[in-house]
């Protein structure tokens, strides 16, 4: 799938001056943030034109011009993608939402919100709890736009009780490659209506439409949260335990693992050591960081009591307990700073998000771990462990960028088809983006591959919008 | 060793915000905490004991029956005892006031617990922000003090070395015992507690000392009228105004300019 | 005790080479003003060992008599001694208010004195005036982590006595006129001083980038343009005492080192001042950085979001407008 894109001349920078006068940014003017995401080792591209979108007729003016003159079209948000989704690959007009900042309405009767697409998680996350209300999906990343959530479908550490971004988007406004505005989904709580072109949007990491306004359901806030954190002598016995949660009829919110290595890195980036590295004289190999939620303090300190007792048998070498704000604060400071603290210590770095059943975590660690031994760089990984996803990181600071590249796509080859040995998949919410297409490809097969692309078609026949995403190369 | 750490149950002053409308505090919603730096002090605590397991550690605050929820957090990390002073007739102390109640309590304490060697505070609460009552404390008893204390560097037989914050840079002070420490925010964080504390403290009795209990108190002393000052008024601060712009014909004009803002407003 | 006077003292804390603190000749400026309301003299307490330079100080900019306690027990700060010196003194000569710079010593000392005179004491204060109606000494300070502000009074309790943070007032312009100097000849014994210092740590110098602990933050970002740039942020830092920091551009550009960076994937900042020059204002900066008291803005590009959150902004190249403002700072504080 490719195509021959016309140049952004004078007269089409003219046209979309039209649209949004004096906004127009172009060539070297372009902040040059928008080349890129958080993973510019995919590669980078300046874009030719920029513009701060503001509205959704703007949005849809803009891209009419581009679809007339067949220049390619790339949105983002935050910029805090892992796959190089945002990047401009084949140059063309970037449209950034980040400006389209607005919580339009709650509708608290029917538990649902309306904003635009350049809301950041936590501005809707904080505002939510001001209404009473929970926004379940919490991807570490706090300051991504809801748009780019959506686009990825991300999840983050509540999946295990809350699912991800998808199971949280109503409906929302679309401009469609050819500046067309539809509207998918509504503010119900079930449909058999069709295909559903909503959830078609969720996931397509803008290779099929711009979201321009987003209605989100939202929960009642849990009114009691609890952290427990808890120390395992190795990571074997950590994962293993994971499972039992389910089956002992727990529903915690979130299950994280990780090992001493990562939480050390975390916590020297932090300049703050929180969690205990020696329990009676032991050293402690890995960790679980679990939360639960409910209605009341009391039914916290039941289930806690029973959770504790479980681990305790499991082989936990303790259980530590944080139930006051600040102590929750800290106990999921290190969590949330894992990437940063990899970023400060590393020069060059690749990651996956491969997503396997949750059973099969302690298999595939190992494996990971094993086949590593065969190059030159580190592995760092952690976990969302309640829902099977890890994150693991290539890491090096002495290798050549070259060999670093060639080692990676190696080892993440056979990582990936390790990953589908064991019945799991690609990406668990980072996305495929331009990072992944490939393995994608490995992993699907060219039936599926061909059903994407033929959808990919249907949305945007001049294959004008994020080119080179998701299904095919460019 | 024998250690009393005072703790006080403030607001957490994070949460804290301004209503825009009415330009008053809102307090509702924000949740109670022990003060930050009265758990830095418990955890110097908890370091010592960590060393000499049969160390004591008692902790005692002062204020309405909700603060007992502080107490059993602090029995939940790493007290041994916990101590609620009490009463109607403390409310409205102002530092001095405070600091009086609570040295007679000590006291108190002293009659069931043995005589104290350490007696920590936090620097400062995090509401009041005064950081006077640990060293009025110190005062009342005839203790001396440490103040701004990072850690405890030994706590040997005959002094207790601790390592302390000074203007510029740190200093190790020895002090003999019985004494006063404050504590501001050290390099850690203090530990959390272990699910079979918190059980243990969740049933821990917590005693009630009232007024009536402390013998010698002159009531005079304590309470609003104890109080040698008086808060004549309270306001929210007028919030900065954003978005100044400064121009000039040259760029020299521009940065007398922003000197004279920026040292108008006693920022430089 | 009873006020046996309406005078002001301003205690005036002393340096190792025996000259004063700021914040001590600071103090002088509002002690002039309660004095004359009040209708009393200003007086300013000195404590120390060789500290004729601080004296010096005191008697020239304002006061109307220095006392003046100058022994070898006073050498180092301690509670014990201070403390006696300070209330022997006050009890001795009965001043109506005291002023204590809220430096570290000062509010180690400050509760320790007032409570053995048995009056209260407000801490760290920000604002000085006399309330019309009692004459009694209105004393300013922030609760709530600085959300509330409260007015204080201390209507029957004699001296009045507060903490003030330092910085707040100017020093008073030096006078020709000389205040009378009375020379107290109080000791210590040394043995009483039941604190002993073991160990000074300096801070080394260039230790690690102290972001987080700054008061000025001097920032670059991407219209540094490259590693000189940061020299022309050097010189500004220099002359306002200020830390270097930067955005993850310059970071990333290898212009200078991660230990500087400010933002979501650097260091969490809140100073007093923040300086942010050539910087956008990407909203991963602004995470690390928007809860500083004063934001100033210098950036050639008057969209850039960095001005949303600026308290001050100035359009314009910033190698134009900060050699500029350097140029400016020097000249004031000479």
């Amino acid at each position: 799938m490719t195509t021959q894109y016309n140049p952004v001349t004078a007269e089409v920078i003219a046209e979309l001056e039209k649209v949004v006068p004096g906004r127009v940014v172009v060539g070297a003017d372009v902040n040059p943030d928008y080349s890129r995401d958080e993973m510019p080792i995919y590669g980078t591209r300046m874009p030719d034109v920029s513009v701060d979108a503001l509205t959704t007729e703007e949005v849809a003016g803009i891209v009419k011009v581009c679809y007339e003159h067949n220049i390619p079209v790339t949105t983002r948000g935050a910029g805090t993608g892992l796959v190089g989704g945002c990047t401009p690959i084949c140059g063309g007009v970037v449209i950034c939402t980040t400006k389209m900042n607005k919580i339009l309405s709650y509708d608290l009767d029917n538990f649902a919100v309306t904003v635009q697409p350049g809301v950041l998680l936590q501005d809707l996350a904080d505002d939510a709890l001001a209404h009473g209300c929970m926004y379940p999906p919490d991807p570490g990343e706090k300051l991504a736009t809801l748009g780019g959530n959506v686009a990825t479908n991300a999840s983050g550490m509540r999946g295990v009780k809350y699912g991800a971004t998808r199971d949280y988007v109503k409906a929302m406004t679309v401009v469609l490659p050819t500046g067309e505005i539809t509207r998918f989904g509504a503010t119900v709580s079930k449909t058999s209506s069709g295909y559903s072109l909503l959830n078609l949007m969720i996931g397509s990491e803008g290779t099929l439409g711009i979201i321009t306004e987003l209605t989100l359901k939202l929960i009642p806030a849990p009114k009691a949260t609890v952290s427990l954190i808890v120390p395992f002598e190795d990571l074997s016995a950590c994962i293993s335990t994971v499972p039992k949660f389910k089956m002992n009829h727990f529903n915690p919110q979130a299950i994280e693992f990780f090992e001493k290595e990562i939480l050390i890195t975390s916590e020297e980036y932090l300049g703050k050591q929180v969690f205990p590295r020696k329990v009676d004289g032991s050293e402690v190999g890995a960790y679980l960081l679990i939360t639960f939620d409910g209605d009341s303090q009391d039914e916290m300190d039941a289930i806690v009591e029973r959770a504790a007792e479980m681990l305790l048998e499991e082989g936990a070498m303790d259980v530590l307990v944080a139930d006051t704000p600040p102590k929750l604060k800290d106990a999921w400071a290190a969590r949330s700073s894992f990437l940063e603290g990899i970023e400060e210590q590393t020069k060059l770095l690749d990651e996956c998000d491969v997503v396997v059943p949750v059973n099969k975590i302690p298999d595939y660690v190992i494996f990971a771990d094993e086949l590593a031994k065969n190059y030159d760089f580190r592995l760092q990984y952690f976990g969302h462990a309640g829902d099977g996803n890890l994150h693991i990181y290539t890491c090096s600071n002495d290798m050549e960028k070259e060999e670093f590249l060639r080692q990676v796509d190696d080892f993440m080859s056979k990582l990936y088809a390790k990953t589908m040995e064991l019945g799991g998949q690609i990406s668990g919410e980072h996305g495929i983006g331009m990072g992944k297409v490939k393995y994608l490809a490995q992993a699907l097969g060219e039936t599926n591959m061909e059903l994407m692309r033929g959808i990919k078609k249907v949305f945007d026949p001049k294959l004008i919008l994020n080119p080179g995403k998701v299904c095919y190369n460019v | 060793m024998n250690i009393l750490v005072c703790v006080k149950q403030v607001p957490d002053t994070n949460e804290i915000k301004i209503d825009p409308e009415t330009n008053t505090l809102v307090r509702d919603g924000v949740p109670s905490i022990v003060n930050t730096f009265d758990g830095y002090a418990l955890e110097a605590a908890a370091r010592i004991k960590d060393n000499a397991p049969d160390t004591k550690i008692v902790v005692l605050s002062m204020g309405p029956a909700q603060a007992e929820a502080a107490l059993r957090e602090c029995l939940a990390i790493a007290a041994d005892k916990a101590y609620l002073l009490t009463d109607r007739a403390f409310g409205g102390s102002d530092t001095l006031a405070t600091s009086y109640i609570l040295s007679q309590a000590i006291r108190k304490v002293e009659d069931t617990e043995g005589k104290f060697d350490m007696i920590f505070c936090g620097k400062q609460a995090i509401d009041g922000d005064t950081a006077q009552v640990g060293p009025e404390i110190a005062e009342h008893l005839g203790y001396p003090q440490v103040t701004y204390a990072l850690e405890v560097q030994e706590a040997a037989a005959d002094q207790l070395k601790v390592l302390r914050e000074a203007e510029d840079g740190k200093q190790v002070v020895g002090v003999g015992y019985p004494c006063l420490v404050t504590f501001t925010k050290p390099s850690f964080d203090p530990r959390f507690p272990t699910i079979k504390r918190k059980m243990a403290a969740r049933k821990a009795v917590i005693e009630q000392i009232t007024a009536a209990d402390l013998a010698d108190i002159d009531l005079g002393r304590a309470g609003l009228k104890g109080s040698p000052t008086k808060v004549k008024r309270t306001f929210v601060p007028p919030r900065k105004k954003s978005g100044m712009m400064i121009t000039g014909e040259t760029p020299e004009e521009c940065a007398g300019k922003l000197y004279e803002a920026l040292n108008g407003a006693h920022i430089i | 005790m009873e006020a046996k006077t309406k005078d002001l003292w301003v205690f005036v804390e002393t340096k190792e080479d025996g000259s004063a603190k700021n914040v001590g000749i600071e103090l002088l400026s509002p002690g002039r003003t309660i004095a004359d309301k009040q209708g009393g003299a200003l007086v300013a307490l000195v404590v120390g060992c060789g500290v004729d330079q601080a004296v010096e100080e005191a008697a020239t900019h304002g006061a109307d008599k220095v006392v003046v306690v100058d022994s070898e027990e006073f050498k180092e700060y301690s509670t014990d001694a201070y403390a006696a010196a300070l209330t022997t003194l006050i009890e001795k000569y009965g001043p109506a208010s005291v002023l204590i710079g809220a430096t570290p010593n000062g509010r180690d000392l400050g509760p320790r004195v007032s409570c053995r005179l048995n009056t209260g004491l407000t801490a760290d204060c920000t604002g000085l005036d006399v309330d019309d109606e009692t004459g009694c000494v209105c004393w300013t300070r922030p609760a709530f982590g600085g959300n509330l502000m409260a007015v204080i009074m201390c209507p029957d309790h004699r001296p009045q006595m507060g903490t003030v943070r330092p910085g707040v007032f100017k020093k008073p312009a030096a006078s020709g006129q000389k205040a009378e100097i009375v020379h107290e000849d109080f000791h210590f014994p040394a043995e009483d001083i039941r604190t002993k210092l073991l160990e000074n740590i300096q801070e080394a110098a260039d230790e690690l980038v102290d972001l987080e602990g700054a008061d000025i933050i001097v920032s670059g970002g991407r219209g540094v343009g490259g590693p000189e740039g940061f020299k022309v942020l050097q010189e500004l830092c220099d002359a306002l005492g200020a830390t270097l920091g930067c955005s993850r551009a310059a970071v990333d550009a290898g212009w200078i080192s991660h230990s500087h960076q400010v933002g979501q994937t650097g260091k969490t900042v809140g100073p007093k001042l923040y300086i942010a020059c050539g910087i956008s204002g990407a909203i991963q900066h602004l995470a690390g950085m928007s809860s500083s008291d004063y934001i100033v803005a210098i950036n050639k590009d008057a969209d850039a979001p960095i001005f949303g959150v600026a308290d001050y902004g100035i359009v314009g190249n910033l190698f134009d407008v900060v050699p500029a403002l350097t140029a400016e700072i020097k000249k004031r504080k000479a």
